[in-house]
């Protein structure tokens, strides 16, 4: 049930603060500029004109790619750089039916993980390597990433994408000022948790705000619990397809815990028919009327577009996912989309792959488009990126996600992108139902085995 | 042709039958030049892909790869698969609900704007307003009114003081159908009052004359006057209502993506997910092979059961 726009699919309306949050941002600060191979202009180099296809964000993102673009086809004379942004609604089925044809663009975008493995194991998706050289599949800028951010696009130990985005864990955003005037800190073990949502129901305060029309938004309450509970190993099972891997103790122990929530009122009336991206749930936790919300990084940069003050103020707390007492799981491990990438076409022509490969690791190499990411309220994974952090307004909620993900001994992709979309379906709405309490987690578990 | 050879009379003696055979020929080619361009974008449009999505209901599609003969296969899944038998039956159900919601409320609009009694133009353009709005439009709207706590009949409930309207009418799986069928009826319902208002306008009023000189009261004259002389505006209705709520989308996807769980998720929406999420075009052309059928019988079996076909006028005797 999962839409085409997922987790990235921010409001158009913070594209006015997010720019003026981007010229505010550090002017000065460098990252190093990581090797890019052969990236020596010779004679011989083969030029092109090459597409590359986006998902549009609605937001400066877009403009970045479009000036990039220009900047590298100036810097290349012979090279013709186009950046289209298909329509987001079936973006996925549009990419498919052009990367099968016969002139598919040579860039696009994605998310690694199922979908792509599925492209690879059709033939459409090419390794990537370094402009003009036969080492396909292990770039030389490969070092210059955060190791965990080349996860969900290395197969076989061969890389098939770039990272081009934000990394995107998942972590509770709070309202400060509620959970003092209560006298609470943020909970460091799930026992804690549900004894706030207890102390939080009596006073009429939503603990937690969820958006669950989606399905995806509870999916990770699953995610969390199940790796608190039973450590990575359990879903990594399941994504092998070990037969009654959802049968797992850890799996039933988890969606048990989330009818607990569930049933001490933690969430607000109604959450399975709101739509997280309305922002409703953002402007609960804002407000005051819920305490937290769990959700990715990337509601940072919705937070700041839609009450900056109070973003700037520090009122709002971040914190990490509680550790279950007794549980397997290491509570630093973490859970969201690693980053998103540009993938590589396979029917294309060698000097389109040159002059692709050359523009990829362009692309991420000038210290420009880390600062960008930075004013976007987004962790850059490229190494080195941490000193970015000193002068922006948002270093408070930057610099502890960043150590975090440097600290991660596991980071978990998202389940849903992980296991591609046909198991992914089945699994996000018979979830819906165990928030609704129409499903038991057996039943659940039962269900969810047939698809193994 | 038969009535203009009625017309032309004695002259068609004189007339050589090769004539006669090439004025009927070429009347014919002059009918055939009208409608080919409707035929041809029938054929383009609807003709050509529903034979091309029954060839692909027999493979396996993923867009990206090539299209792999399947035999049975897709057709075997369709029919084992609980989940799409689940969404069979909420199809159907929203079918029949959407008959009840709406054909006897449009009925009844109908025959009230077809009277002539004073401000009865005004009501009818009121009532016409949500046709004229786009779906989507309207589901974002009804989204908001329907949003709990905070939406219009939340509102209602806490200061008007009617508790019951503060309900997850989109996020309880007992009521969400329910709710997407009065949405669909509210919006549908001013269409269907247009059909039954020009079939009630047909009606001569000689009959409600020769009704009431045989000392009909009003009950009566509706059983056995207006309803039977409306019967062609009820078969019309109905199969619009019917077929139209076998591939009903739109507003579900907007208000409850086919959720909570399964509740809402109609074939339709099935469809879409499976091809257009998951890429298997196979097995979403399969679903959408039996929408396709179902929606033919459906209005075939209307047709015949009210006599349609045979073309009798409503005038000529009773039903």
């Amino acid at each position: 049930m999962t839409r085409a726009r997922r987790r990235s699919a921010r409001p158009t309306n913070r594209a006015a603060a997010l720019l003026a949050a981007g010229l505010t941002a550090t002017a000065t600060a460098t990252v190093a500029a990581p090797a890019t191979g052969a990236s020596a202009q010779s004679s011989s180099a083969p030029t092109a004109s090459i597409s590359m296809w986006m998902e549009a964000s609605g937001t400066p993102v877009d403009n970045y790619w479009v000036a990039q673009a220009k900047a590298f086809d100036k810097a290349n004379p012979g090279d013709n750089i186009s950046v289209e942004f298909p329509a987001a609604s079936a973006f996925n089925p549009k990419v498919a039916a052009a990367l099968a044809g016969n002139n598919p663009p040579a860039l696009t975008f994605g998310w690694g993980g199922g979908r792509e493995l599925q492209y690879i194991s059709s033939g459409v998706i090419a390794p990537m390597g370094d402009a003009g050289q036969s080492d396909a599949g292990n770039p030389s800028w490969k070092k210059d990433f955060v190791p965990s951010s080349l996860g969900a696009v290395t197969f076989k130990n061969k890389i098939y994408g770039i990272p081009v985005g934000g990394t995107q864990p998942v972590f509770f955003f709070y309202n400060k000022k509620t959970m003092a005037r209560y006298h609470l800190g943020f909970p460091s073990t799930t026992t804690q948790l549900i004894s706030d949502v207890k102390t939080l129901a009596k006073h009429d305060v939503t603990a937690i705000a969820l958006g669950n029309l989606g399905a995806w938004e509870g999916l990770m309450y699953l995610e969390y619990f199940t790796d608190r509970i039973g450590g990575p190993q359990v879903f990594l099972n399941i994504q092998s397809g070990q037969k009654g891997a959802w049968s797992n103790p850890a799996i039933i122990q988890a969606l048990t815990d989330i009818q607990t929530l569930v049933k001490d009122n933690a969430f607000e009336q109604g959450y399975n028919q709101i739509d997280w991206p309305t922002g409703f749930t953002d402007a609960l936790v804002h407000s005051g009327t819920a305490a937290m919300q769990l959700m990715g990084d990337w509601d940072i940069g919705n937070m700041q577009g839609y009450f900056p003050g109070w973003v700037a103020s520090g009122a709002m707390g971040i914190g990490f996912f509680p550790k279950v007492p007794g549980g397997k799981g290491n509570p630093a491990d973490l859970e969201g989309n690693t980053t998103d990438y540009l993938e590589l076409a396979s029917h294309i022509s060698p000097a389109e792959t040159y002059v692709a490969e050359k523009f990829a690791a362009w692309l991420c190499s000038s210290p420009a488009y880390a600062r960008f990411e930075v004013s976007e309220g987004l962790v850059p994974v490229i190494a080195g990126s941490a000193k970015l952090f000193a002068s922006s307004p948002l270093k408070q909620y930057l610099v502890p996600i960043y150590k975090a993900v440097q600290n991660a001994p596991y980071f978990q992709y998202s389940w849903d992108q992980a296991l591609g979309p046909t198991k992914a379906t089945p699994m996000t709405s018979n979830l819906q139902k165990v928030f609704g309490l129409t499903e038991t987690p057996r039943q659940f578990a039962q269900i969810m085995n047939k698809y193994q | 042709m038969t009535t203009s050879s009625v017309l032309s009379g004695p002259r068609q003696l004189v007339a050589s039958g090769t004539t006669r055979h090439t004025a009927q020929r070429r009347a014919f080619l002059a009918d055939l030049m009208g409608i080919s361009p409707v035929m041809a974008l029938y054929g383009l449009f609807i003709i050509v892909p529903s034979v091309f999505a029954l060839f692909l209901s027999f493979t396996h599609w993923n867009i990206d790869g090539p299209i792999r003969w399947a035999g049975l296969a897709n057709w075997r899944q369709l029919f084992s698969d609980p989940v799409s038998y689940h969404s069979l039956l909420v199809t159907l159900e929203l079918a029949g609900l959407s008959w009840v919601a709406q054909t006897p409320v449009a009925m009844a609009l109908g025959i009230f704007v077809a009277g002539t009694q004073r401000y009865r133009a005004v009501y009818a353009t009121l009532y016409l307003l949500p046709l004229l709005m786009s779906t989507a439009g309207l589901g974002l709207m009804w989204e908001d009114v329907l949003f709990p706590q905070y939406g219009g009949l939340a509102w209602l409930g806490i200061h008007a003081h009617l508790a019951f309207l503060s309900r997850e009418w989109l996020g309880s799986p007992n009521l969400a159908l329910y709710t997407i069928v009065v949405i669909i009826a509210w919006q549908f319902v001013p269409f269907h009052t247009l059909i039954f208002q020009a079939g009630r306008r047909a009606i001569p009023a000689v009959l409600y004359d020769a009704a009431s000189v045989d000392g009909a009261n009003l009950r009566q004259s509706f059983w056995h006057v207006t309803l039977p002389q409306l019967r062609y505006s009820i078969v019309t209705s109905s199969t619009l209502v019917l077929v139209g709520s076998l591939t009903y989308f739109d507003i579900i996807y907007v208000l409850t993506q086919g959720g909570p769980g399964d509740a809402t998720r109609v074939l339709a929406m099935d469809m879409y997910n499976i091809g257009f999420n998951q890429t298997e075009f196979g097995y979403a052309s399969a679903i959408a092979t039996v929408l396709g059928v179902l929606g033919i019988l459906l209005a075939l079996l209307l047709v015949r059961l009210s006599g349609f076909s045979r073309m009798d006028g409503p005038q000529e005797g009773s039903w």
